[in-house]
């Protein structure tokens, strides 16, 4: 009897355009557009060649020095400045002015730089200028004290780093995958539509359906549950399939731990259904005003997630933090980058936690409504 | 009785659905309720079925008072919807064989039982067709065939050929009458009375929630002054010749429009004969004749003082 209905869910819920639509095409789509708009979005944090000019003066042809430093920060793929050679300050001034070059620099016993306004090229210019002199000044002490061993020079230039960058998290917190997530948070409350389907065919007060299977001498809990476990296992595969897509497809990282990145697709789903289940419940609302508040609600909780603008879900932690840990989309959103950027799972296991006690107060409340199998009205 | 209802109360806030309501039917019977829309008929069946709460009565199928948990007698109970209840996602076969699961669950006898109610119903050319490529007839078949597969004892069925073409609706009771014939005890509820009193062996006519009253349809008719209808043609009947007819003993109305007398009589009377000898008599020729007996119709409107399709 329970394979039956399972099965029946199941099949029903492959052949559903809605469900094809809601939980494959429209995600995939979504992903595919994602990769594509934010496919650079790292990479444009990391510091770029910063333009300059330089003017080949009379100073300049007689600053070995400098025309060495300015050579060896102007090659190779790490370069830290693109330099372009004019002949006098009026031609500098005019490629500053055209904003071709963020600075330019001039010659003499302290080399000049000007600027036409302030930024990080600006301050990468100034730091460059600052380093330069600093250790001019330090040699040119070195040989006027004695010191004429190329060796213990060359220490003298060489830079030590006495501190060390290290990462908090395992993986570097990138906004790409923070949009990926809170997509795929999205998409496990899309689950609604399967709560939603479920709860309304097995209701004799929502439709014929529902009232034939009523009136079928079937325990009403094996009905119930094998129906919206049928729901559960699809959207929880539609889920996985996008996941795989994600991953496999258009390379996000997930950070390694697959089966709890399938957890948490699982978990997701059930609060997804759950909601939908409990939306579904209510008689007095017709099918459409119910599907539109499942994507009103679904849409600002996902907005609230950082599905449209990146790092709002921060803000919202912190400045309305019960919103945020009651906020399934959050809590789904924030499992997924628990599991790529930590080792440890406290945190993961907390948010699972969240989810499946939200997921168990809304089949609760549900199960109050769609136990009954006698009703006011039909 | 495999029906016994006793003085059923359903009230929707002010409105009385079911008043004071009761139902008894034997095993074996086609029993028809008849009566316009909203009459109650539908609500009598969600009752009987506990589907719906009623507030005073009882209600006994197959001798024990049926209940939501009564799987039982919900065991052999098979219900065809007014609105068409299957699942528009799986196929013809699909469907039954799901609904037919509900209450068989062994998968061999269920197969034979979805054989059997595909062929029952003429779809075995559409087993792997979607409903939504059905037409309402064929669409009408399956939902029979849903509520039937496994063979019930009882069937409501309630108002199954609503919106359905001619020759699928005599398909339908063509059907209905086999299955009461291989034993099954059929509650049919129409608002068309021609199907009601073709088809059924009792009848309860319903209005506002009321049995009105209940027999076959020959102690239906007999219960009202309304005897036969006479129809009879003529090119022109004079008015002073029309107030002659209208005064002959037993006529009760009469009326003449397009070159056609009408005559309502009395039940039990010989009217024809006085009127067609007035007829000579005023030297008024006439063509075609008909008498008409009185229909369901004719009762309720006796009865209710409405028309049926009101």
């Amino acid at each position: 009897m329970f394979c039956n209905i399972y099965l029946k869910r199941i099949r029903a819920a492959l052949r559903d355009p809605t469900t094809l639509v809601w939980t494959w095409v429209f995600p995939l789509m979504m992903a595919t557009l994602f990769y594509f708009a934010f496919g650079s979005l790292d990479e444009t944090a990391q510091l770029q060649t910063v333009p300059v000019a330089v003017v080949r003066d009379s100073a300049y042809q007689q600053d070995q020095t400098l025309q060495t430093a300015l050579q060896q920060v102007s090659q190779g793929d790490s370069a830290l400045l693109s330099i372009t050679y004019v002949d006098s300050t009026q031609q500098a001034d005019t490629l500053l002015q055209n904003e071709k070059v963020s600075g330019y620099i001039l010659a003499g016993d302290v080399p000049q730089l000007a600027v036409s306004g302030s930024g990080i090229e600006q301050t990468v210019l100034r730091g460059f200028l600052d380093s330069y002199q600093q250790t001019k000044n330090t040699v040119s002490r070195a040989v006027a004290a004695g010191v004429s061993d190329p060796q213990q020079l060359r220490a003298l230039i060489a830079r030590q780093d006495f501190t060390e960058g290290i990462s908090l998290t395992k993986n570097p917190v990138t906004e790409k995958v923070g949009y990926f997530y809170a997509l795929l948070a999205m998409v496990c409350l899309y689950g609604s539509f399967q709560g939603l389907t479920s709860v309304d065919r097995l209701q004799a007060n929502l439709s014929p359906v529902g009232a034939r299977q009523t009136i079928a001498p079937t325990n009403r809990h094996i009905l119930v549950s094998a129906d919206l476990l049928g729901g559960i296992t699809v959207h929880t595969a539609c889920v996985g399939i996008v996941v795989l897509y994600i991953r496999y497809v258009l390379g996000v990282d997930f950070g390694g731990k697959m089966p709890l990145v399938l957890l948490t697709c699982l978990v997701g789903s059930l609060v997804g259904v759950a909601f939908g289940a409990l939306v579904s419940v209510n008689h007095r609302i017709k099918d459409g005003p119910k599907t539109a508040i499942l994507i009103s609600v679904i849409m600002v909780l996902s907005f609230l997630s950082g599905l449209m603008v990146s790092g709002i879900n921060y803000t919202v932690a912190q400045k309305l933090p019960v919103v945020s840990w009651l906020n399934p989309a959050a809590r789904i959103s924030d499992a997924f980058y628990c599991l790529y950027c930590y080792d440890g799972y406290s945190q993961y296991f907390l948010n699972i936690g969240i989810l499946l006690a939200m997921a168990a107060v809304m089949f609760a409340a549900t199960a109050a409504f769609v136990r009954r199998q006698r009703y006011e009205s039909i | 009785m495999i029906i016994e209802v006793k003085n059923l109360v359903k009230r929707y806030g002010d409105l009385v659905a079911l008043d004071h309501f009761d139902l008894s039917v034997q095993e074996g019977e086609i029993f028809g309720l008849l009566g316009p829309n909203g009459s109650g008929k539908t609500t009598a069946i969600n009752c009987m079925l506990s589907l719906l709460h009623y507030d005073r009565g009882e209600v006994s199928l197959f001798g024990s008072p049926m209940s939501p948990q009564n799987y039982k007698s919900k065991q052999k109970i098979g219900v065809v919807m007014q609105n068409v209840a299957v699942f528009h996602e799986l196929t013809v076969l699909e469907n039954i064989d799901y609904f037919c699961g509900l209450y068989v669950a062994d998968r061999k006898k269920r197969r034979e039982l979805v054989d059997e109610a595909i062929d029952f119903v003429g779809l075995g050319e559409y087993r792997k067709f979607l409903p939504k490529k059905l037409s309402g007839g064929l669409l009408r078949r399956l939902n029979i065939a849903c509520g039937i597969a496994h063979r019930p004892s009882l069937i409501f069925m309630d108002e199954p050929t609503v919106a359905v073409d001619p020759q699928s609706r005599n398909n339908i009771l063509e059907g209905i009458r086999r299955l009461n014939a291989q034993g099954a005890t059929v509650v049919y509820t129409s608002h068309y009375m021609e199907e009601v009193e073709q088809l059924c062996s009792r009848i309860m006519i319903m209005d506002r929630g009321r049995a009105v009253a209940t027999g076959t349809k020959e102690e239906l008719k007999a219960m009202i002054r309304t005897g036969e209808k006479l129809l009879v043609e003529l090119p022109d009947l004079p008015a002073p010749v029309l107030r002659e007819i209208q005064a002959i003993d037993g006529v009760r109305q009469v009326s003449y429009q397009n070159g056609q007398l009408v005559a309502h009589c009395m039940m039990g009377g010989h009217q024809m004969i006085a009127v067609l000898d007035l007829l000579r008599q005023r030297q008024l020729p006439f063509g075609r004749v008909f008498s008409e007996p009185p229909t369901l119709n004719d009762v309720f409107l006796e009865i209710t003082g409405k028309q049926l399709r009101d």
